[in-house]
């Protein structure tokens, strides 16, 4: 019995070194704004940790996938704005632990 | 009827019943994505629970505390006129919208002009905050603005629900206030579909709490909307009033909503 516990409380301290973030705070956030025809995504969780090499994918209106990429270490991402349309930007950080920001067209010029 | 006859007999008989509050009211505690990110705010001076509005002059300051820097708002005000049902002439408040740009805490805050109330014969000054959430970073809400005196929460002070303990603690100076009393009152005016309340007898109107040695002090709301938290303290100054130097009663005013869990 006492084997089975340590054996629990070893795998819980891997998880938890594998994924730290998700021990302190567990729904991921995404924001995303324009600026001079570049689209910066910050995704965070609600303590301010960044989402660190979570999936971003990014929608237009149709909800036809445009592109594909990574948060960096700040939790950071950006790339050119494709077209002058509502886009979905969808942060999945795994584990169930996904959002999404809609950027809306009349953002898009700020 | 007769609940409201109690209401109008505690109001013609009990003034000492109702408490001046400072107010700072947005639209929302929360803003989400999707959501609009234009958030309306109100500023008043009001007995919350009997709605009573008292003339409001343009305020000292106006502003906001985010991301760890202090920003005026004071333009964004416009002076609008408002009175309750039972009252003969309209007042001055102040109504403003702020455009949430960031992710994070927004503490708002005021400063009033001194508010001279020859009832008790001095001024009040009620230092008045509220922090709202944006987009799901909760970065900011237990930092201090730095006024004279205010309440910093120790409860998160949005996504509260009805009858959640909501804590704070009293500074003055920057300096915990042991024993601190503080009056709680409820908006009534905020609830979520639910008639207006008519308390029973005047110590209903205001409830009063003490904080501990730590300044620290704890509430449950009991019931759906705003709830108004002032700790008051005497100025350590006065203020000239007809060639007479009058104590000024300084309040920390703190303003959270709760939900019903339903």
């Amino acid at each position: 019995m006492r084997r089975v516990q340590l054996c629990c409380s070893v795998g819980l301290l891997l998880l938890s070194l594998f994924f730290p973030a998700y021990g302190l705070a567990h729904k991921v956030n995404i924001f995303a704004y324009v600026d001079e025809g570049v689209v910066y995504a910050e995704s965070y969780f609600p303590n301010g940790k960044p989402v660190v090499k979570g999936k971003l994918l990014v929608f237009d209106s149709q909800q036809q996938l445009l592109l594909e990429g990574q948060t960096d270490a700040a939790g950071l991402y950006q790339f050119d704005l494709p077209q002058a349309e509502d886009l979905t930007l969808v942060i999945d950080a795994g584990m169930g632990h996904k959002n999404e920001f809609l950027l809306r067209r009349e953002n898009l010029k700020e | 009827m007769r609940s409201l006859l109690i209401l109008l007999l505690l109001l013609i008989f009990a003034p000492s019943s109702q408490a001046h509050f400072g107010a700072v009211i947005p639209a929302d505690d929360i803003v989400e994505a999707g959501e609009s990110q234009r958030l309306p705010l109100t500023v008043k001076f009001i007995h919350p629970m009997e709605q009573h509005y008292m003339e409001m002059a343009r305020p000292e300051r106006f502003g906001l505390l985010q991301g760890g820097q202090r920003h005026d708002l004071l333009e964004l005000l416009r002076p609008v006129k408002g009175k309750s049902t039972e009252q003969q002439r309209q007042f001055t408040y102040w109504r403003g919208e702020f455009t949430i740009k960031r992710p994070g805490d927004y503490t708002f805050f005021v400063e009033p002009q001194p508010y001279w109330e020859p009832a008790e014969d001095l001024f009040i000054i009620h230092y008045t905050k509220v922090c709202i959430n944006a987009l799901g970073l909760e970065d900011s809400w237990d930092q201090p603005v730095g006024l004279e005196t205010e309440i910093v929460p120790l409860t998160r002070p949005y996504g509260l629900w009805t009858n959640n303990l909501f804590s704070g603690q009293v500074l003055l100076q920057g300096k915990p206030v042991p024993f601190a009393e503080i009056e709680v009152e409820y908006l009534n005016e905020s609830s979520e579909g639910s008639p207006q309340l008519v308390p029973p007898s005047g110590p209903y109107v205001t409830q009063v709490i003490k904080a501990d040695a730590s300044g620290i002090f704890h509430y449950a709301m009991p019931r759906s909307g705003w709830w108004g938290f002032a700790a008051l303290s005497e100025a350590s100054w006065t203020l000239p009033h007809d060639g007479e130097e009058k104590p000024v009663e300084i309040g920390a005013v703190y303003w959270v909503f709760s939900r019903d869990m339903n």
